[in-house]
């Protein structure tokens, strides 16, 4: 017992240290005095400590507008990447096996093809239809479930449920889209729950698509911003800094809410049927 | 409340047969078991009429409704599953409400008429708890009161009884008895237990590898079973099978088997000397297994008769109690 604690303990320190102390420096390197030059030894507290740097990081590149921007995209395609997603999964279950595996090894197909294959078909694409410098190519991958491992996962995750569920209810005559609302989604929420989170976290994090999609500075989105900081002041690293902590800090609170749903068995959902 | 007709139905599942040309008719209330050993096919039966299997061939009547190709939900059956399939995210009150809801019904009315099937069934106070809350057989009662709540034509019933403990099972037997009997619905039963079969059927249709070998009540299967099948299957221990009559001093036609079930063998001064090989004591009986004239038999006798292994006793029977089955079909065959 003691010795699995002791190897346990071991492992989560070698996680925190691996995934931590990034963090930490970022956060210390953004409280430094701006202009000064990186530290040659780690430092956990700079001398002095100056907060400064995140109102001129926000108000040189409005940081705050670009929050508000990227907030808007991620909360539109990070719910309906669930929703389609959650479609797609459960029809796959409903469908006769036979479709359903035409489907699957087309969804897996669809995997290997490289996003930046596609970059510019769709660019040609949402030019012709005028949408370029509008979120809309942004939110739109989220009409098709942004990925197929979505979908895949959401199928996974109705299958385990027990098939007589399904059977009962058919036999009340529920609709498909009301076995969806009533049953399966409430029994697989921490799936729903991790899925939103990664599209959300996907979509925050996203540099490509907005680079190449919006010209126009009222609609860039942090990565974007943070780009211009960037080179604005490419040496300035203390601004650079307390730009990310701007840009990380809500995804790790938009985090911190959902992992409750994830983490946690949610009303004896855990129990199925059985 | 409706009659069920089943007429040549058949069930392959990629051209490996579960049922085949079945024909069966349920009396309007009548409660019917379907019999058999697992892998008999007798919750396809149970599955085809729910319309949760199609069917390959045949038609199915509900009342004078064909309902072959209705979806299961238009057919206005319930159905209790073996594992209950209660949705652990609802409360016992919604689970057994659901069919109602999605069906629209006013809320008050939910609420009333799931008052009533759970009082029926006898889980009117568990209403507020969660499946994950509820021992096996108030599961169960949740799981009855969700097919009574609708009222529905027919009630198909698959081994609802089989994940509960002995006791229990006896308890809950005798209650769907006395549903079956307050409600007056036609109910059609699934099972591989005997005694459930025998003790709830007012009819009981016996099944092997998709076919019906016989339907009848459980005094007819019990006495006259169509068949060494069924003969061997009704009844524990199973009935003794002899080649010839020899071993209990009866003379049986050339190419028949003789069947006689254990009670209805006699140990005493006369008959068929046999040896005692084995003996089960159950309770107020025993089983005492024999071997006479190079045939193993088992022989159901008061507990304080006292046999032991080895002892030498005679055996004899009577032909009112002996069935006879031709050697090669296996079907019953009248004494001459």
């Amino acid at each position: 017992m003691v010795r699995g604690t002791f190897w346990r303990s071991l492992g989560a320190a070698a996680v925190i240290a691996v995934v931590g102390l990034p963090i930490v420096f970022l956060i210390a390197g953004s409280l430094r005095q701006p202009g000064l030059p990186p530290p040659v030894t780690p430092e956990l507290i700079p001398d002095p400590v100056v907060f400064g740097n995140y109102e001129r990081a926000a108000d040189l590149v409005g940081l705050g507008r670009a929050a508000l921007n990227s907030f808007i995209v991620a909360a539109l395609a990070a719910p309906l990447s669930v929703l389609v997603a959650s479609w797609a999964g459960f029809a796959l279950v409903l469908i006769r096996a036979r479709a359903r595996t035409a489907i699957l090894a087309a969804s897996l197909l669809a995997l290997m093809i490289p996003l930046t294959a596609l970059l510019v078909p769709r660019f040609a694409l949402y030019r012709s239809l005028g949408l370029v410098n509008t979120f809309v190519p942004l939110v739109a991958p989220a009409l098709v479930a942004t990925s197929p491992i979505y979908v895949l996962v959401f199928y996974v995750a109705f299958r385990r449920l027990p098939p007589e569920l399904y059977d009962a209810c058919r036999l009340e005559a529920a609709s498909p889209f009301q076995i969806w609302r009533r049953v399966a989604m409430p029994l697989v929420r921490p799936v729903a729950v991790a899925i939103g989170l990664l599209a959300f976290v996907l979509s925050w994090g996203n540099f490509l698509d907005p680079l190449v999609y919006l010209h126009d500075r009222d609609l860039f989105t942090l990565p974007l911003a943070l780009r211009s900081l960037a080179q604005l002041d490419p040496t300035n690293y203390p601004l650079l800094l307390a730009g990310a902590v701007i840009a990380t800090a809500p995804i790790v609170a938009v985090f911190l809410v959902a992992q409750r749903y994830f983490l946690h068995e949610h009303r004896g959902a855990g129990w199925l049927g059985r | 409340m409706s009659a069920v007709r089943l007429a040549g139905v058949s069930k392959d599942f990629d051209g490996v047969p579960a049922v085949r040309e079945l024909d069966l008719d349920v009396a309007d209330g009548e409660l019917l078991v379907v019999l058999g050993p697992s892998g008999c096919g007798k919750s396809t039966v149970l599955r085809l009429m729910a319309g949760l299997e199609e069917a390959t061939a045949g038609r199915i009547l509900i009342g004078d409704r064909d309902v072959t190709k209705l979806s299961p939900g238009r057919r206005n059956v319930s159905m209790v599953f073996q594992s209950y399939a209660l949705f652990p995210h609802l409360t016992a009150a919604e689970n057994i409400g659901f069919g109602l809801v999605v069906r629209e019904v006013r809320r008050a009315e939910v609420r009333e008429r799931v008052a009533q099937a759970a009082t029926v069934a006898g889980c009117a106070h568990l209403l507020e708890r969660r499946p994950a809350q509820l021992s096996g057989g108030e599961r169960q009662r949740i799981a009855l009161a969700r097919a009574l709540v609708r009222e529905p034509d027919v009630f198909l019933l698959d081994e609802p009884l089989s994940n509960l403990d002995a006791e229990l099972r006896a308890q809950t037997r005798a209650e769907l008895k006395l549903l079956h009997a307050r409600v007056g619905a036609t109910m059609l039963y699934v099972t591989h237990d005997q005694i459930e079969a025998l003790t709830l059927g007012q009819r009981i249709a016996v099944l092997r590898d998709g076919e019906l070998q016989q339907l009848g009540t459980p005094e007819q299967i019990w006495r006259e079973p169509a068949n060494r099948f069924v003969a061997r299957f009704v009844g524990s221990p199973a009935m003794n099978l002899l080649a010839s009559g020899a071993a209990v001093g009866l003379e049986a036609p050339a190419g028949a088997e003789v069947g006689i079930r254990s009670e209805h063998l006699a140990l005493g001064e006369e008959g068929v000397e046999a040896t005692v090989t084995l003996v089960e004591p159950i309770g107020s009986e025993a089983l005492v297994h024999l071997r006479a004239a190079g045939t193993e038999l088992v022989a159901r006798v008061p507990a304080e008769a006292g046999h032991g292994v080895g002892d030498t006793v005679r055996l004899s029977s009577s032909r009112e109690h002996a069935h006879l089955f031709d050697g090669e079909t296996g079907e019953r065959l009248p004494w001459t």
